[in-house]
């Protein structure tokens, strides 16, 4: 399917999810509205029918009014299906981040995360870096937060014992 | 008066004052330029140190770490394509190209001179039409403002990527984005998890849109160009490049001094204003967002055009214009002085003292821009793969500490994720960002128009000042969709 007929779909589908089943479903309406104040669920419904509008003008002039192919994106040459597995292998990492916040703490937490994305960028070269960015940064931002702005960081279940 | 100037810039010329004054710009670059770090936050953190000051250096230094981050935030926006504030977002469109094409020291020396001077005429603004221009302000209406919005994220769709329907679309989003949390009758909207009722703070949003991005599209594609930015020391902004954007940065001082006098506006909408403004009128338009050095002017002689005036209607009418104003109104009301009209007349010394101090500000900042930005600079010589990381590490404990919050950590990296895939569907990501700042206020300038109005959509052009915005917006939408048809019959002509 090419690229603009696509977006236009994705486009259309967001906004009409959005304005048939999240707004009814999310965005309740209050017993009393005072004077002739518009209901809460007005902008958003006018926003995502207007969306609605948009992509469906999107799709039209995707599939009517053929363009010029958009510049292809620069890449390593990889194929779509390695790449697919960098991009779950990065939101993989950013979950467990969030998970292993009340376990192993802020600060290994972050250790972690930082050492994961460097490698995951494929660096192997700079490693007295990858170890300084990865385990001192993280120690001296946490430093830097704690002492100067008072920043308290979340402590986890196992790391507590040791402070941190 | 005359009597009353001099005795205040002897008050003022003290080097306690000027230390303070170094201190506070010097402190707003560095923060500024640290993504996830906002200038809010600088001005926010330095607070309870105004405790223990005078009245006047307090303020003098509150405003110096706002100029300075204003600033601090383009020149992250260049070297990094990561805009430390979200009012140098439109600053990263020119200034990251010309960063890759080895020219950061043209565009940050040129992002320097463009906020010096928007600074100096935004403060001579503040000395000589501030009256004026606060009754001006008291003028405008909700459906003035919301026409206002409604005209600055037009504008903005229309200069943002390719295609003004993207921009909508893109506006539109950020719009919806805009409306969870807490409306103004007391409705959770969208609130699918409680931390959700409170709504979506910008700083995460906005990080994550402009610099998490960057990294995911490193992890995923590992496109790493290894072209470093070349040193800064022979990339000056010759005479012949300055002159021909003075009328650019005089047109973007005056649009951020009138914008920025208005409550709510800002430097962020000033400066996205600016630019679609120079793209429209310069002869250079369509290299705009290719690194065009006259955009970055644009941008930052309208966002640090706006920093003194946002000072107008907190100084004449008690109303704070943005974030960082409505906490310098709290230094005010610490030190005991109550913005307004009464303060003319009651402290008229201390008043005399702040706008002499905020002058002097304008040419420190000019030497703590040059030094710092050969500091900051050695970022560029970073390579990618080990420098986007650390970008992550700031943005996280950067948002982190604003809140305590681990939701807001969870919003960065989803927005992030967020502005990838906008990235990959080719919809630009300001007019997201802009309509999200502007939602709220639009939102609630629409529903309060209709309120007054009795539910008549009529009221949205029920003044001249409404209709002059509706014709601005329609020549807006005209223009632009006048230029995408010429790009595509030229297209069409040259495939044939």
């Amino acid at each position: 399917m090419p690229k603009p007929v696509l977006r236009g779909l994705i486009i259309v589908a967001f906004f009409a999810l959005t304005a048939f089943i999240l707004v009814p479903a999310y965005v309740p309406r209050p017993a009393f509205i005072p004077g002739f104040a518009p209901p809460p669920d007005m902008w958003p419904r006018t926003v995502s029918l207007a969306g609605i509008v948009l992509g469906m003008l999107a799709l039209l002039l995707a599939l009517f009014r053929p363009q010029a192919d958009e510049a292809p994106l620069e890449t390593d040459g990889s194929s779509r299906a390695r790449m697919a597995g960098r991009f779950a292998g990065l939101m993989l990492a950013f979950v467990l981040f969030l998970v292993a916040i009340p376990v192993l703490g802020f600060l290994v937490s972050m250790m972690l995360l930082t050492l994961c994305i460097v490698l995951m960028t494929g660096e192997r070269g700079h490693r007295i870096w990858i170890a300084l960015i990865a385990f001192g940064a993280p120690i001296l931002l946490q430093l830097f937060f704690h002492s100067a702005l008072g920043t308290q960081f979340p402590k986890g279940a196992l790391t507590k014992p040791f402070g941190f | 008066m005359l009597q009353e100037i001099l005795s205040a810039l002897v008050a003022v010329a003290t080097l306690q004052n000027l230390l303070i004054m170094v201190a506070g710009i010097w402190g707003g670059v560095i923060v500024g330029a640290i993504p996830g770090m906002t200038g809010t936050m600088a001005v926010t953190l330095a607070l309870p140190f105004t405790f223990y000051m005078d009245p006047v250096p307090s303020i003098l230094l509150l405003v110096a770490l706002y100029k300075g981050s204003t600033y601090g935030g383009s020149v992250s926006a260049i070297l990094i394509k990561t805009p430390g504030t979200a009012s140098a977002a439109c600053t990263a469109l020119d200034g990251y190209p010309l960063a890759q094409q080895g020219k950061a020291g043209k565009a940050l020396n040129m992002a320097l001179y463009s906020s010096v001077t928007g600074d100096f005429i935004s403060n001579l603004s503040l000395i000589f039409f501030a009256a004026p221009l606060a009754v001006l302000a008291l003028r405008i209406g909700p459906p003035e403002f919301f026409m206002l919005m409604l005209f600055a994220l037009t504008t903005v769709a229309g200069v943002s990527g390719s295609s003004l329907l993207m921009g909508l679309v893109s506006a539109a989003l950020g719009l919806l984005l805009a409306t969870v949390g807490e409306d103004m009758y007391g409705s959770f909207r969208f609130a699918f998890t409680p931390d959700m009722q409170a709504g979506l703070s910008i700083a995460p949003v906005l990080i994550g849109l402009f610099a998490l991005p960057e990294l995911i599209k490193l992890v995923v594609m590992r496109a790493t160009k290894q072209e470093e930015a070349a040193t800064l020391g022979a990339q000056h902004v010759t005479r012949a490049e300055f002159m021909g954007s003075l009328k650019t940065i005089l047109k973007g001082s005056v649009i951020g001094s009138v914008l920025g006098a208005i409550p709510g506006i800002g430097p962020s909408s000033a400066a996205f204003f600016s630019y679609g403004e120079a793209q429209r009128s310069s002869k250079k338009g369509a290299n705009f967002g290719k690194g065009e050095l006259e955009g970055i002017a644009a941008s930052e002689s309208a966002n640090n055009g706006a920093c003194g005036a946002t000072m107008i209607p907190l100084l004449a009418l008690g109303v704070p214009g943005d974030v960082i104003t409505g906490v310098m109104l709290g230094a005010f009301m610490i030190q005991g002085l109550t913005p307004g009209p009464l303060l003319f007349q009651t402290n008229i010394h201390e008043v005399y003292m702040l706008l002499i101090g905020m002058l002097v500000s304008s040419v420190l900042l000019f030497f703590a821009g040059k030094i710092t930005m050969r500091m900051f600079a050695k970022v560029s010589h970073i390579p990618q793969t080990l420098l986007t990381p650390l970008v992550l590490l700031l943005c996280v404990f950067g948002i982190y500490s604003i809140a305590s919050s681990p939701f807001d950590v969870a919003v960065l990296l989803v927005m992030g994720v967020v502005g990838f895939i906008m990235f990959l569907l080719n919809i630009p990501a300001a007019p997201f960002l802009i309509a999200f700042i502007l939602g709220p206020m639009l939102e609630e300038n629409l529903r309060r128009a209709l309120a007054i109005s009795r539910g008549e959509p009529a009221v949205l052009l029920s003044s001249p000042i409404t209709w002059v915005f509706a014709a601005l917006i329609a020549f807006v939408l005209f223009i632009t969709v006048r230029r995408e048809v010429q790009k595509f019959k030229t297209e069409r002509r040259v495939e044939q």
